[in-house]
């Protein structure tokens, strides 16, 4: 692998996220900070476009915690390198980690002189392996008619409040890689895999919208447990607040 | 029964030494038990006694009877044969001429042929002391006239006389000569008095008394053995036999049927009993003192019998009523005080014969077990509370905060350019991490190297001009496992109580080194930790505070040495050693200190 290497960092602390990513010499390591979530359930609809080598999980986020993180993002991103970084020294984490993949554990705050050597083995380790992205887009599987992205596209209006969709959830289900599905779902729809499953759910939102219920729930509803992304995707999406949507719609 | 007297003290003692009110049961069982016997015993004594001298009365008054019975016949029979003697007399010729005989042709001559014929039929028998013969003209004679004094007014009235003309010739028995003729000594006699008739006319032609001598009742008496016997007259005098007795005579034995009385002689109780002979003028008085013969012994032999089964009845019962009552209270109370006083609330197993002292126990089982069970409810209770408050306590605390915090604050140091701000955050969070973290109290060598790097860079911070360190770990010493925090109060004390009190900059130098030594079986790693400072050192009095291991020593909190102090103890605990800390110090020059921990 010859590229940089990409690092995620999720985190509901934002700064310790920007700490993390202003504190560590990242390029000395031939590393760059892809991106940063603020909880599982962001990763969960961000990773598939950030697609990182290295992920820092802290364990204790509302909606979906670093433990339950993991448990889903190993099962689908086994070549993802997850460092466990939590504030909370207890033996109960400390012993749920060890039963998981989890590359390592570290306690905040964070000291440089302990991430560094982490990293530098983490790089090691990358290195000596293949590229796993690249690897899945090799592997694409041949092209097989457009009943699969109509089934694809069914499947998502039946499922799209599971909080713990995503692309490589699909293609997993649906047997192809995911780089495939990212890029032949593009082809037939126009529209990237995640955006399609955010309209969905946006869509969704703004007809619980209109019945003037509240946010969070209307979020655990459309399957964004976390109001602040689902808040986010909102706005994003509408061009103005929930808040603001609710009132306008429910006068 | 020996339980039972033990209980009988301890309770006497017991209801001597606190207040009388409560009587116990065993005591109050042991009163009736010995009150019933007391009284069955007395009326066994009593009935005993009244039956035995009953019986013995009885008995005497029997044997009374029987005697003065044959006496009385023989007397009887003795007197019979005196008046066929008189009969005779009557017929005799010589007395008969005496008495028809004309009063001018009466003379001498044939007043002595008729005693003499009247002494020829005495001849031949005895006890007779004299024969009186009165005509009806009162010429008398008499067989034995020289030892008699005669009342010669008394003779010619007729008053002793009546009563024999009553009898019309029948023999009439009278005492002494009917008073017309006193025998010389006043010596008692029994006469027999007849009236005499003719026998061709049937004229009465005179009187005849003939004295029959007490010395007749007194051989009679003799011959019979009797020595208990006094024969009296109706007039109280005294006849024959015992002397002794006279003076009881009353008119009450002048009566048909015997009479029995109890009297005292010479102080010893007696049984008089008496009875007249016949229609005679005489009375037969017997004595007899109690004896042994009469008491039914078999009869009180039986009753002791009975007594003494009842006596051991009683007390069998007792002794049960205790056994199976009082004794089981007794170990119950007992077993329940033991309880009480142990302070230890468990069951008590005390063998008891009896169901309704099982329920007894059964139910202070169950109270205890309901007691203890409010107990660990309570202190459940108190647990729960404790561990809440814990809880708040180590919320208040929350280190995560303090993490995050220090985060966020590097964050901005580094965002402001301030980089060794963050670098200062960084190593402040690096400290708390590591001397807050929770789990082993013994930790890696190298961790704890860590802790004191920590600590002395942030305390570089403050007092960077005067405190340099230094270090010298080989790598094999750090893996040792030693007690957390250990290193750091040293270092502590090296600042505060060294290098700033000199005034001039200070050198901390923290070495480390492993040697083997000789173990028990095979050689022994031991792991040297030396903490040296430049500073005002300490004199050998502090030192010898410091290291002493005795609790009188042990600082105030707010001492300086107490971090100190502390710290070698928990040191010394851990090793189990007394000499595993050496302080070392020049005043004015260093201290030196030196741990030594084994391996584990």
């Amino acid at each position: 692998m010859n590229r940089a290497i990409r690092v995620m960092i999720i985190d509901d602390e934002e700064s310790a996220r920007k700490l993390m990513r202003a504190a560590i010499d990242w390029e000395s390591l031939g590393m760059e900070v892809v991106g940063e979530a603020a909880s599982g359930i962001e990763a969960i609809n961000i990773i598939d476009d950030l697609r990182p080598d290295i992920a820092f999980v802290d364990i204790s986020m509302p909606f979906m915690d670093g433990i339950e993180f993991t448990e889903v993002a190993t099962g689908r991103y086994p070549n993802l390198i997850i460092i466990i970084m939590t504030a909370i020294d207890k033996f109960e984490y400390a012993r749920k980690c060890v039963s998981l993949p989890v590359f390592d554990y570290m306690l905040k705050p964070m000291v440089r002189a302990e991430v560094t050597p982490v990293l530098e083995r983490a790089a090691e380790k990358l290195k000596r392996e293949k590229d796993y992205w690249e690897e899945q887009k090799e592997n694409e599987e041949p092209h097989s008619g457009e009943s699969d992205t109509d089934l694809i596209t069914r499947y998502l209006e039946e499922n799209f409040t599971d909080k713990e969709l995503n692309l490589a959830f699909i293609a997993q289900h649906f047997g192809f890689s995911a780089s495939y599905l990212s890029r032949k779902f593009k082809q037939d729809t126009g529209k990237k895999f995640v955006e399609y499953l955010t309209d969905l759910r946006m869509k969704k939102a703004m007809e619980i919208a209109k019945g003037g219920v509240k946010m969070y729930q209307a979020a655990a509803e459309v399957g964004i447990p976390d109001p602040n992304y689902f808040s986010r995707c909102f706005k994003k999406y509408t061009g103005m607040s929930y808040s603001d949507y609710v009132a306008e719609h429910t006068k | 029964m020996k339980t039972f007297g033990k209980n009988v003290i301890l309770l006497f003692m017991k209801t001597n030494t606190s207040n009388k009110k409560t009587i116990s049961l065993s005591l109050r069982l042991q009163r009736l038990i010995f009150g019933i016997v007391f009284v069955v015993t007395v009326t066994f004594l009593i009935s005993v006694y009244l039956i035995t001298a009953k019986e013995r009365r009885d008995y005497e008054i029997r044997e009374s009877e029987r005697v003065l019975r044959t006496l009385s016949n023989n007397i009887v029979s003795d007197i019979d044969s005196y008046r066929e003697i008189s009969r005779l007399i009557m017929t005799e010729d010589r007395l008969v001429s005496f008495l028809r005989a004309d009063v001018n042709q009466v003379d001498i001559s044939m007043i002595n042929d008729a005693r003499y014929g009247i002494m020829d039929i005495l001849n031949v028998t005895e006890g007779v002391d004299t024969v009186m013969v009165f005509r009806e003209d009162m010429i008398m004679l008499s067989t034995n006239r020289f030892t008699y004094v005669y009342d010669y007014d008394l003779m010619q009235k007729d008053s002793w006389r009546g009563y024999i003309y009553d009898a019309k010739g029948s023999a009439v028995v009278s005492l002494n000569s009917n008073g017309v003729a006193h025998k010389l000594g006043n010596k008692p006699m029994v006469t027999i008095g007849r009236a005499i008739y003719d026998i061709d006319t049937q004229q009465r032609t005179g009187l005849m008394l003939m004295n029959i001598s007490a010395r007749v009742f007194e051989k009679m008496l003799g011959d019979l053995r009797y020595n208990d016997i006094c024969i009296m007259g109706t007039d109280g005098s005294f006849i024959a036999g015992n002397r002794k007795l006279a003076p009881y005579y009353e008119s009450s034995f002048v009566s048909k049927g015997i009479t029995h009385k109890d009297i005292a002689i010479e102080g010893e109780r007696s049984l008089l009993s008496g009875c007249r002979v016949s229609n005679m003028p005489i009375v037969i008085m017997k004595t007899s003192s109690y004896g042994n013969e009469g008491v039914p012994f078999t009869a009180i032999n039986v009753m002791i019998f009975m007594l003494v089964i009842f006596i051991i009845l009683a007390f069998y019962t007792g002794s049960f009523i205790s056994r199976n009552v009082t004794d089981p209270v007794f170990e119950l109370s007992s077993a329940m005080d033991k309880n009480r006083s142990s302070g230890d609330l468990k069951k008590i197993d005390v063998k008891v014969n009896s169901s309704e002292f099982e329920m007894l126990e059964g139910d202070y089982n169950n109270m205890i077990d309901h007691v203890n069970d409010l107990i660990d409810r309570l202190m459940e209770k108190e647990k729960t509370l404790q561990r809440a408050e814990m809880r708040v306590l180590q919320e208040q605390i929350k280190p995560h905060f303090l993490y995050n915090s220090i985060e966020t604050i590097g964050f901005m140091a580094l965002d402001a350019g301030a980089d060794k701000v963050h670098d200062a955050l960084e190593t402040m969070g690096s400290f708390y991490r590591n001397f807050l973290s929770k789990g082993g109290r013994e930790i890696p060598f190298s961790r704890e190297i860590s802790i004191v790097k920590d600590y002395l860079s942030l305390q570089k911070l403050r007092y960077g001009d005067i405190i340099e360190d230094e270090y010298d770990i080989p790598a094999e010493a750090e893996y040792f496992i030693v007690p957390k925090l250990i290193l750091q109060p040293l270092v502590e004390n090296s600042i505060y109580h060294g290098i700033r009190l000199k005034g001039e900059k200070g050198m901390i130098s923290i070495s480390a080194y492993v040697d083997e030594i000789e173990g028990e079986e095979y050689p022994e790693r031991e792991l040297h930790i030396v903490v040296k400072d430049t500073g005002v050192g300490m004199d050998q009095d502090k030192i010898d505070k410091i290291l002493s291991a005795e609790e009188k020593d042990r600082p105030q909190e707010a001492d300086e040495s107490f971090g100190l102090w502390g710290t070698i103890q928990r040191i010394r605990m851990y090793t189990g050693k007394k000499d595993c800390v050496k302080i070392e110090s020049e005043q004015g020059e260093y201290t030196r200190i030196e741990i030594t921990i084994g391996a584990k």
